[in-house]
């Protein structure tokens, strides 16, 4: 089928390729590039594409000491603690997500239990709850009982974005192992802790680690649940909206912030692209 | 060994044995299963009850700061549906989710087709598809933001290049919504196209090449063999894709905060705003039970669609 295209069809759909990758990269190159100039450059007609980088964006985003003494005239970013509350909330909503749901994961793939199914789909709905319809009735809550703006209490809200993912992908992982491993296993006369430690958890362990990337980068996406479930303890989302002032726009500075929010989900993809994949479509790619 | 580590180690061993031996031992397997299954089930139990608690304060006159609350029946529905500014929530909602789910299938399936047509910058550039979707939604909105800028974008600029422009984008609200349709169209049609890839890998060489023996050309065999074949992925990432546009928050709030004027000012971006800044809870969360009956009413109706195109393919 490849041969019978002509050069001139080859050519053509290379050219359409490109053309598609470069509208999907341009806008991070741009916005790198913008994290890289001053103000003055960044405001420029046309628009540079050569220029001398500068750092001093970056510097201004995390140095909260020097906060009032840069380019911009008196500013005061601290970039630094929603970073730390934003890896602090996506790293314990997964690890609760995962003590929780993977043993679910896989008794939704293995056991005979009544109401499976509709366990299966109750769990896997919430993918598509309303956040919204739910955070206004947990505000009220989460003011009376003390849990506005904990981390408790926003690694607990997140479990609703986070959990119902990782129980849906180790299930689906845990039915791709053939289940004749485990039966050969315990046929040989292992235990059942030996079948779950030497023949299940390896065979899951990329799998798990993949679906941990994934849901880390859920969590590190949420925008919606910081903004109204917290202040002082809320999410880089929130603080990167923070630094577009109405009036006062420091393109350079927030692009800065993007650059930093943008290549955590960058490495994630270089770290596991096909887990990823699988994650996001919902298991259409294998 | 001890006696409770035996017990322990018996627990566990009818509750992963692949065959439960005897009739206690699977009743204490399943009870064991339940258990496990237990933990996850009431962590969300919690967030129903309170999709069912948000319902009800959608039927009270709920604000922030004031103790009493009464039960006000249908009056805060009642309330929107004599506002014009409520049917435009509404009609900006559906424009909005209907828009993005058409453009990004059809995109999707062109750039689909376009990287399964194994050239070699097809194979080079794969992963680059993925990339929209693991941005954070919000840093998407603010990058094109940047881009925006009427004074300053880079849009304009290159738009400028081919003679057009320039357009306020954003800023105006003539063209607002058409700009926060163009950033979901771009950060999102890469779902659709990895889903549709996915499709369009399951058909196999024999079936294009039977068509190709029987004289069809390439784009007959598209039209009448692989888009049939892949209609059903197409409508399935249809039906996530609408369920998550008509929930869409981020990208709206992080561009126009449903401005200028109210041209953007979806549902889900009012209902944020009558809640938690005009700190009417009660009408925000009526907002929001509109909002969820039209997912509802939209994603039955995709269902279907995807259940009928299924059987009539298989």
């Amino acid at each position: 089928m490849i041969a019978s295209r002509s050069l001139y069809v080859r050519l053509a759909l290379n050219a359409l390729v490109l053309l598609a990758a470069a509208v999907l990269v341009f806008p991070l190159v741009w916005i790198l590039m913008t994290a890289l100039k001053t103000q003055s450059q960044v405001m420029a007609w046309p628009p540079q594409f050569v220029f001398t980088p500068t750092l001093e964006n970056f510097r201004v985003l995390f140095d909260a000491a020097s906060a009032g003494a840069t380019n911009y005239g008196t500013i005061k970013i601290d970039f630094l603690s929603p970073i730390e509350n934003s890896v602090i909330i996506a790293v314990g909503s997964v690890i609760v997500s995962v003590i929780v749901g993977v043993p679910v994961g896989y008794v939704l793939a293995r056991r005979d239990i009544p109401y499976k199914e509709d366990i299966a789909f109750f769990i896997l709905g919430f993918r598509f709850a309303p956040v919204l319809l739910v955070v206004i009735p947990l505000f009220s809550v989460f003011q009376a009982i003390g849990l506005y703006d904990t981390y408790v209490g926003m690694i607990w809200v997140y479990q609703v974005v986070t959990l119902p993912m990782i129980v849906w992908l180790s299930r689906s992982y845990i039915e791709d192992i053939p289940r004749e491993l485990e039966d050969a296993a315990a046929m040989d006369g292992a235990s059942s802790i030996q079948i779950v430690w030497r023949v299940v958890l390896p065979l899951l362990k990329p799998g798990l680690i993949g679906a941990s990337l994934l849901v880390f980068l859920l969590a590190w996406h949420n925008f919606a649940l910081g903004l109204m479930l917290s202040s002082a303890k809320a999410p880089v989302t929130v603080a990167l909206l923070k630094l577009l002032n109405p009036g006062v726009q420091f393109y350079p500075v927030m692009a800065a912030g993007l650059v930093v929010t943008m290549a955590v989900p960058v490495v994630l993809i270089l770290l596991g692209q096909r887990h990823l994949e699988r994650g996001l479509t919902f298991g259409a790619v294998k | 060994m001890t006696a409770l580590s035996t017990k322990v180690e018996s627990g566990l061993k009818s509750f992963v044995a692949p065959v439960p031996v005897d009739r206690n031992g699977r009743r204490r397997s399943e009870l064991l299963s339940l258990l496990v299954v237990a933990p996850a089930v009431l962590i969300l139990l919690g967030f129903l009850l309170l999709f069912f608690y948000g319902v009800w304060q959608s039927l009270t006159d709920l604000r922030l700061g004031r103790p009493i609350i009464h039960f006000v029946g249908f009056a805060n529905y009642l309330a929107l549906f004599r506002t014009a500014s409520f049917w435009n929530n509404v009609s900006v909602t559906l424009v909005y989710a209907s828009s993005v789910v058409v453009i990004e299938a059809l995109f999707g399936v062109a750039l689909a087709k376009l990287f399964a047509s194994q050239v070699r910058c097809a194979e080079i550039f794969r992963p680059v598809i993925l990339l929209p979707l693991v941005l954070p939604p919000m840093s998407v909105a603010l990058m094109w933001t940047t881009m925006m800028d009427p004074q300053s974008g880079i849009l304009n600029y290159l738009f400028s290049l081919i003679g057009l422009g320039p357009f306020s984008w954003i800023s105006s609200p003539q063209t607002a919504l058409a700009s926060i349709i163009l950033i979901d169209v771009w950060t999102y049609t890469p779902f659709f196209t990895l889903i549709i890839f996915a499709g369009l890998q399951g058909i196999t060489d024999d079936i294009r090449e039977a068509a190709r023996i029987n004289g069809a050309k390439s784009w007959a065999t598209f039209r009448r063999i692989e888009l049939p074949l892949v209609a059903p992925y197409i409508l399935i990432a249809a039906v996530f894709r609408l369920i998550e546009s008509f929930n869409q928050f981020d990208i709206i709030f992080g561009t126009t905060q449903g401005g200028p004027g109210n041209s953007t000012s979806v549902l889900s971006v009012q209902g944020y705003i009558t809640a938690f800044q005009n700190l009417n809870f009660g009408r925000g969360a009526a907002l929001m039970v509109v909002n969820w009956l039209i997912v509802l009413a939209g994603a039955m109706v995709t269902v279907r669609a995807w259940q009928f195109v299924k059987r009539r393919v298989s």
